[in-house]
């Protein structure tokens, strides 16, 4: 089988158990990625919810902020952030609108975007949303990143008022939740990955752990790369988060997603086990 | 390479083992379960339900009405106050209530007092299910009437009768009620508790509580 498809295979499947709530399956665990408990189906809880719960205008519970860091950690050390490229149901969507992205990349001014040259430093965006928004103001002011969250509004509010479309009216929040989510629709449809890149406070977490976890993504040796590599490019044009992927070393966006090991001709990218 | 393998080895160790001992030794896991999974905060929704303060005899999902709501309901109308800790809809609500009854007490409190409303005694219940007891928590699904599971939810239980019987009859509203200010929030709650304490008067005569 194929390895993209093997991929897709466990996006839908654990997309699927992520949802085992519609059956009555609920646990106590965070989710080691980016998915809503407002979810009708929701089977665990959001881990920023949990972070944020645990640092709210100034309380200080050690458990809830743990909790989720630790569940993030582990999965961040064994496989980094494979995580958003196998599992995340927020990536399996940028999966679908990626290719959208990627023909959009054709137009000049969508090329000129993301290629802009402060583009990289947009990366630093998601660390930001992770500690100003999801962190500071919600311990300073009470303010959280779970009320108007767009991912919260695709995969809890919209599927809430579908489902039981007489029960609910929108309360103050969802306005602001609305337009943001329509932001990130236009972002993820116009960038591959733009998500995952810019603004993903999960992915913030998980990416650290790029540097030091067993399971990552290597160069054959140097020598060998050097004398046998085409310089075709085809590993950058093919990675969806636009790494430079024969610069890399253990480079903290990478998504684990295995695009460049297939598209390169002389096959000297690997999946590392150490 | 030894240095990264040894590295690797001992964040493994640490997180596993933290995590592993975080789940062995504390409630965590119950504490996510009850207070994250199974109870939505409404604002985190960004939906409120709609208001609607119909009185029903029948408890959300059949189980008998709590033994301190009984006790209280022979003295007059109940009312509960559910809420949390991360919860911005809460907050809006938190001095709501504290106006209505003129009555001060932090967040984290479990508070049960008695007001004199219009020259009728409210039992008043303030549980914040981050911080409450067991019997105080298991209550908030028995009166969860639109089976929203979500906070903040008040409960206003008076008496009414039905085939020959009067029993604890009541409505539940959930979230800032609908309302645009505070104003209009005390208001419209007075009014629920004056409509409570009236069915109440009518029917207390009658009122058994080992019926």
């Amino acid at each position: 089988m194929k390895f993209q498809i093997k991929r897709l295979l466990s996006q839908i499947l654990i997309f699927f158990s992520a949802n085992l709530g519609a059956f009555g399956f609920k646990t106590g665990f965070c989710y080691p990625f980016f998915y809503c408990n407002s979810c009708p189906a929701a089977t665990s809880a959001c881990p920023l919810r949990a972070i944020e719960q645990s640092v709210y205008k100034g309380s200080f519970k050690w458990r809830l902020l743990l909790f989720p860091i630790l569940i993030l950690g582990f999965f961040g050390v064994t496989s980094g952030r494979a995580i958003c490229g196998w599992a995340c149901p927020i990536g399996l969507l940028q999966r679908g609108t990626g290719k959208i992205a990627r023909k959009l990349k054709k137009y000049p001014l969508i090329k000129k975007i993301g290629d802009h040259k402060i583009e990289p430093y947009l990366r630093y965006v998601k660390y930001f949303t992770l500690i100003g928004i999801v962190i500071l103001t919600t311990a300073l002011i009470g303010f959280m990143f779970t009320d108007i969250c767009p991912v919260g509004i695709l995969t809890g509010t919209l599927p809430t008022l579908i489902l039981y479309p007489s029960k609910f009216v929108p309360n103050p929040f969802f306005w602001i939740a609305l337009i943001i989510f329509i932001l990130f629709l236009v972002l993820i449809f116009t960038i591959e990955r733009g998500w995952c890149r810019y603004f993903c406070p999960v992915g913030a977490i998980l990416a650290p752990f790029n540097k030091i976890s067993f399971l990552h993504v290597s160069l054959v040796s140097i020598e060998i790369f050097e004398k046998e590599c085409l310089h075709c490019n085809a590993c950058s044009n093919a990675c969806p988060m636009g790494i430079d992927v024969t610069n890399m070393n253990r480079d903290p966006e990478c998504i684990l997603c295995g695009k460049c090991i297939d598209v390169c001709p002389k096959k000297l990218i690997k999946f590392e086990r150490n | 390479m030894k240095k990264m393998l040894v590295l690797q080895i001992s964040a493994l160790i640490i997180v596993s083992g933290s995590l592993g001992g975080m789940l062995f030794f504390t409630d965590v896991y119950e504490e996510v379960h009850s207070g994250i999974v199974s109870v939505l905060c409404l604002s985190c929704l960004k939906l409120e339900p709609k208001t609607k303060t119909d009185f029903t005899f029948e408890t959300a999902y059949g189980e008998p009405h709590p033994d301190f709501v009984l006790d209280n309901l022979s003295n007059g109308v109940v009312f509960l106050h559910y809420s949390e800790d991360a919860c911005p809809g809460c907050d809006i609500m938190y001095p709501v209530i504290q106006n209505l009854f003129n009555f001060t007490f932090a967040k984290e409190d479990t508070v049960y007092k008695i007001f004199s409303f219009e020259d009728s005694d409210v039992a008043y219940f303030y549980t914040n299910i981050d911080h409450t007891s067991e019997e105080m928590e298991n209550s908030f699904p028995v009166y969860d009437k639109d089976h929203i599971s979500g906070l903040p939810m008040f409960v206003i239980i008076t008496l009414g009768y039905e085939k020959g019987i009067i029993k604890p009859y009541y409505t539940t509203v959930y979230g800032t009620l609908g309302l645009d200010n505070d104003k209009d929030r005390i208001a419209f709650l007075t009014e629920l508790i004056q409509e409570s304490i009236d069915i109440y008067n009518q029917n207390r005569e009658g009122y058994n509580q080992n019926q």
